[in-house]
């Protein structure tokens, strides 16, 4: 990223092809829907691009996108919230190749819906900070610089999420017809 | 070890990048106590679930976008070094003109007082009072005309200097693009860059210049400019964007322009929203 913010702006193409599967991954779950994580996916990079003087060398650059990914998540929801709802239809496509299946697959694909569900329940700031700590291969002190708190506040936090998704996650096993 | 202490620890048992080694105290009470053993459980097997979560891949319409994209940007790049250059050679001009206009002025009223001197007939010793009244109304005639030329010079020079201001769009936009693309920038061109941001009529222009000052928020004449600019900006999206600038610069001043903002109800709903997530930024 020194390299882009120096104005060798083709540096920036091997970022990409590095970062955007976990970051596409971590958005997708993040806001349960495929075509909003692409676009804020883009988002991130055109703000890496503008944004590119401000990089400082004083932490990880996955640190410093996921800084930048949790502002452009914001603006996403924040405008969402204001828009009236629409379908998504690659969330439909999603959906419909999530139902349960006959054979041992459907077990399976069930808990994943039912994960899916119980991610979607979880608090948003909750839901972030898991998928932070448990996907994105970063550490608490990362993460605290991202979330803007102290390492024992991260951590905390991560602990709570957890205990959160696993009580809505057997809640939902247990309404599971058999 | 008791299972409050036990339990604190299980997110650090379930790390996967933790050692096998860590926390033995827990690890011994995990060992005997049937409770904790079923509520760890419960978390690994939520958290196995979490992990075996398929992860969908993008479409190539996202790799699309980012190289061109990237593309848009380089070709912009190598535009505002083009207009860069134009910029420092209409400064030269505009420079030139500014010192050589009010001499060629001096030059004028100079060569008219000579010229003056030189038509009239030279004064006799033994003229009359007359004489010497007509000689000096002549005189006085000369200079105002003189003055009424200068005059018209001096207009000249103030209007072409406020066309010069009130250029095109296109022409300012390109002039934050070029103070945007300095390197190290002196005082002036921050000067400049706030003076677009506060009194620039296009928003377009105020909302290059203000990205273009985000390169220099630590510095304290930009962090004053921007807060100065924000209780008199009337454009939603820019007022988005200082209230951004001011929470990233970390400007605590900002503080109670943002307090005001929040609880007025006159402006957009999502300028106050900015300005309530500012607030708890700072």
């Amino acid at each position: 990223m020194l390299a882009v913010r120096d104005g060798e702006l083709d540096a920036l193409g091997e970022l990409f092809e590095r970062h955007h599967g976990p970051l596409f991954g971590f958005l997708v779950k993040f806001t349960g829907q495929r075509t909003a994580a692409e676009d804020i996916a883009q988002t991130v990079f055109q703000r890496m691009l503008k944004y590119r003087h401000t990089y400082r060398d004083d932490g990880s650059f996955a640190a410093w996108m996921y800084h930048l990914a949790r502002r452009c998540a914001a603006d996403h929801f924040r405008k969402a919230n204001a828009a009236p709802f629409a379908t998504d239809p690659a969330d439909l496509t999603h959906h419909a190749e999530d139902a349960p299946h006959a054979g041992d697959r459907a077990a399976t694909r069930d808990d994943h819906a039912l994960l899916h569900t119980a991610l979607a329940r979880l608090d948003r700031d909750d839901r972030e900070v898991l998928l932070l700590a448990r996907f994105q291969e970063l550490s608490f002190a990362e993460i605290s610089g991202i979330l803007e708190c102290s390492v024992g506040a991260a951590k905390v936090r991560a602990h709570r999420a957890l205990h959160e998704l696993r009580t809505i996650y057997l809640k939902l096993q247990q309404q599971r017809p058999a | 070890m008791n299972c409050t202490s036990a339990r604190d620890l299980f997110p650090e048992l379930l790390d996967r990048r933790a050692a096998g080694s860590t926390h033995p105290e827990a690890r011994a009470h995990l060992a005997t106590c049937l409770e904790c053993q079923r509520d760890f459980s419960a978390l690994n097997q939520t958290l196995t679930a979490l992990d075996t979560m398929p992860t969908p891949a993008p479409t190539p319409r996202l790799r699309q976008n980012f190289y061109a994209m990237l593309e848009e940007e380089k070709h912009s790049a190598a535009s505002v070094r083009t207009a860069s250059t134009h910029v420092h050679r209409t400064r030269r001009f505009a420079l030139a003109t500014w010192i050589l206009s009010p001499l060629a002025g001096c030059a004028l009223l100079a060569l008219g007082f000579i010229a003056g001197t030189w038509t009239t007939a030279p004064a006799s010793v033994n003229t009359s009072g007359d004489a010497t009244q007509r000689e000096l109304a002549s005189m006085r005639e000369q200079i105002t005309q003189q003055n009424a030329q200068l005059g018209k010079m001096t207009q000249l020079v103030g209007y072409q200097l406020l066309q010069h201001q009130q250029g095109p769009t296109n022409d300012r936009l390109r002039e934050v693009l070029a103070s945007a693309n300095t390197a190290q920038p002196d005082d002036k061109v921050l000067d400049n860059l706030i003076s677009a941001l506060a009194f620039d009529p296009s928003s377009n222009v105020r909302l290059r210049a203000l990205e273009a000052l985000y390169a220099h928020a630590d510095r304290p004449v930009v962090r004053s400019g921007v807060l100065a600019s924000l209780p008199r900006e009337q454009n939603p999206l820019v007022q988005i964007e200082l209230i951004d600038f001011v929470a990233a610069a970390r400007n605590r001043e900002a503080a109670p322009v943002l307090e005001k903002m929040a609880k007025n109800t006159a402006i957009d709903r999502s300028v106050r929203d900015a300005a309530r997530r500012a607030l708890a930024q700072l």
